[in-house]
């Protein structure tokens, strides 16, 4: 073995000290305790690896991922059928419900439809305030969602494929895209969310708005040939209501 | 798994699984999508696992497999390789270097170098993986994992000799492609 065949394999030895017993590590080890300059590189190697692990250990998570991933998981799980076999599909309905505080303002057929699974999932993405997209969104749509009085796009007016690709925040819902546009109307954030018919949400969304109300803000959702559309905020409804 | 049981999945790997994302993607936000993703796919595919010590390592592997699979290819895929690795081996003051900076500095030097790279770097840092879990993880065979470590450790450091040399701001490796990750 050479000393850069050692190098070669020592790069592999974990700084911690959990490889001592593997064996294919011995050779190497063996060469740098008898090779002074194998010996101090190993060390230089061991103490560098140390402190990138440990400045790397440091860096955080968001705050609000971890309820994020357990919200998220209790709407979708809701919103599919008893398939699953954890036996908490029907509890975690109920606990989704006392846990936001559910208000159905206009309730549709079924307190679990797709639609309602959909507004949960947009107020619930809205209160993670992970947004801010991969770039920048669309401009032309933005700016014609801000202006006063404007209605909410429908299918002529959405290229989904643009926005998903061109810097709109993408988020998934139950395994499918949804994009997410934020703007500001008349002093109020509003986030809204499209999706595709044949995604998630399915045929449950009537046409109409339906609103939904929950602890932290409220959601209005609609359907048009092509999309399922929710809209969140933490207005509340009046304000959803003005919007639409 | 019981709603319990998912709480303490999520809480014991939850941070761990978003520092691997934030590595790979990026930035913030992809990276939490990433670990939500990889959650709700646990709870619909994960939770029939039998061998429970598995876990981990099926969350570490379903991650980098949505990962590879929401970021478009391209050609850079089968010539990064052959792309050169800056040898410079560690010197004394590269240790007292990465101590001085800030951890999001290093988190992004780590984030400047080829993908290829970082993700077996990011497991072997901060999951103190050995190079057969990380192997299994990514799906390549032992020896790749061991030149990916030793090619991408020597990336890390040229990327932080210029993160030094621009005042802690981090430049982009300059053989590296754009990722469209």
């Amino acid at each position: 073995m050479t000393i850069d065949e050692a190098k070669f394999i020592l790069s592999a030895y974990r700084p911690t000290g959990s490889d001592t017993s593997d064996q294919t590590f011995c050779e190497a080890l063996r060469m740098a305790k008898d090779d002074p300059s194998l010996g101090a590189w190993l060390a230089q190697s061991r103490a560098h690896d140390s402190a990138v692990a440990a400045k790397l250990a440091q860096v955080a998570p968001p705050a609000g991922l971890r309820d994020a991933i357990l919200a998220g998981v209790r709407v979708s799980d809701s919103g599919r059928s008893s398939g699953l076999g954890w036996g908490w599909v029907a509890s975690m309905a109920a606990a989704a419900a006392l846990l936001v505080g559910v208000l159905w303002m206009r309730a549709p057929s079924s307190p679990d439809s797709g639609a309602a699974t959909f507004g949960r999932f947009a107020i619930n993405d809205m209160v993670t305030e992970r947004h801010g997209g991969k770039g920048e969104p669309s401009a032309a749509l933005v700016a014609e969602l801000q202006a006063t009085g404007s209605p909410m796009p429908g299918a002529g007016q959405i290229d989904f494929e643009k926005l998903r690709d061109t810097g709109c925040r993408t988020v998934t819902f139950a395994g499918h895209d949804v994009v997410e546009v934020c703007f500001n109307r008349d002093g109020s954030w509003f986030h809204l969310y499209v999706t595709r018919r044949d995604g998630p949400v399915g045929d449950s969304v009537a046409r109409g708005p339906s609103y939904f109300k929950e602890a932290v803000g409220a959601a209005a959702v609609w359907s048009d040939k092509q999309f399922d559309y929710a809209v969140a905020s933490t207005a509340g409804v009046d304000a959803l209501r003005r919007l639409l | 798994m019981n709603n319990e049981a998912f709480a303490q999945l999520v809480d014991a790997h939850y941070a761990p699984l978003y520092r691997f994302a934030l590595s790979l993607a990026r930035n913030g936000s992809d990276a939490g999508d990433l670990v939500q993703q990889t959650f709700f796919i646990w709870a619909t595919k994960g939770h029939g696992l039998r061998e429970m010590a598995k876990a981990k390592s099926w969350l570490f592997t379903t991650l980098y497999r949505e990962f590879l699979r929401g970021r478009r290819r391209d050609s850079r895929s089968s010539s990064l390789e052959d792309l050169p690795a800056g040898e410079r081996d560690p010197a004394a003051e590269d240790v007292e270097r990465v101590s001085r900076l800030d951890a999001s500095v290093v988190m992004t030097a780590l984030q400047s170098i080829d993908e290829i790279f970082r993700a077996p770097l990011t497991l072997f840092y901060l999951e103190d993986m050995s190079y057969q879990e990380i192997a299994a993880a990514l799906g390549v065979p032992i020896g790749t994992v061991m030149s990916r470590l030793s090619r991408g450790k020597s990336q890390l450091r040229a990327s932080l000799d210029r993160t030094e040399a621009a005042g802690g701001k981090v430049l982009p490796f300059p053989n590296s492609k754009k990722s469209s990750a």
